[in-house]
Order: C-alpha cells, then structure tokens, then sequence
C-alpha cells in the first residue's frame, strides 16, 4: 500500500514537472514562464520528495530538510529572476 | 522506480533544449534555474535507489548553493545590463 502511496506520489511530481516545463519552449514572456515554472517546478518536487519520504521513513531528517531548502529557495530564486528580469521586460516594451 | 528516473531525464531535457535554442538571457536564466532543481531532486531520488546517503546530501547542498548561485548570476547580469 505504501509503495503504491509513494509511486503514485513521484508520478504525480512527474506531471506537474512536465506541466510547468512544457510551456518553457514557447515565445511567451520571461514573466509568465517563470510563473508556471516555479509553481511546478516547487510543488512537483515536493510531492516526489514526498514520495520518497514514504518509501524510505528512516532517512527523513535529510529529506526533510530538502522539503525545507525547496520551499525556501526555490522562491526566493524565482522572485529574485523576476524581479532582476523587469527591467528587461520595461525596457523591450519602449522600445516596441 | 527506473521508469521514474527515465521520465525524470525526459522531464530534464526540455529546459536544456529551452537553453540551447533561446537567446534571451533570462529565458536561458530561467532554463538554468529549472536544470538545478530537476538535477538535485534526481539525484535524491538515485540516492533513495541506492540508499547511498552521501548522494543525498550533496544535492540537498545542491539545492541550498545551487540557487544562491543563481540568484547572484541574476543580480550580476542585472547590474550589467544597466550600464
């Protein structure tokens, strides 16, 4: 039963991984890909950690602290891409 | 659990692919941040296979350092781009 838990869990990570990256190859702006990509990149690794966390509980002060660093990180990172990409993006749209 | 590693490296390639044929910085920036992440968790999920934990921590430095690294290449090409 856990290990059907936990499978099903990384799969889940997998789609929103596939889900936030698809869009990463079209033309849209810096913005609306970091959006999605964060979103899913965050959430989709969480659940597989999470995944993993069920198939082996003895490590999971490790894990945990991935869980952790994730979170944090991985927004942190995506506030300071948009906010250091803005002036870009002002920039273009002047010139356009 | 060796079909998802391999959807994984699938999962992997589309933002290297984003990197290589995009010329904007903060695309390539944005593929790069993706890259991190999607490498370390691998790497979680090989040292879960392999209950080897030295794996396991170095990504999760991966996570922590991985990122600050990047968000210094932000603030740099930020500053750079201003002049």
């Amino acid at each position: 039963m856990i290990d059907i838990l936990s499978y099903s869990l990384m799969v889940i990570g997998i789609i929103f991984w596939f889900w936030g990256t698809l869009p990463l190859i079209g033309e849209r702006s810096v913005l609306f890909k970091l959006h999605s990509l964060s979103v899913a990149d965050t959430l989709g690794s969480m659940t597989i950690i999470l995944g993993l966390l069920l198939k082996i509980p003895s490590e999971w002060s490790l894990l945990l602290l991935a869980i952790i660093t994730l979170a944090i990180w991985n927004t942190v990172l995506g506030y300071v891409i948009a906010y250091c990409s803005i002036d870009e993006e002002i920039k273009n749209k002047k010139i356009n | 659990m060796d079909s998802i590693l391999i959807a994984m490296i699938l999962a992997l390639l589309i933002p290297i692919y984003e990197a290589w044929q995009d010329d904007d910085i903060w695309q390539k920036m944005l593929a790069f941040a993706s890259i991190a992440t999607k490498t370390s968790i691998m790497m979680l999920v090989i040292s879960v296979l392999r209950d080897d934990w030295s794996i396991g921590v170095v990504a999760v430095i991966i996570l922590c350092v991985g990122n600050a690294g990047l968000m210094l290449l932000a603030h740099l090409i930020k500053r750079i781009n201003e002049t």
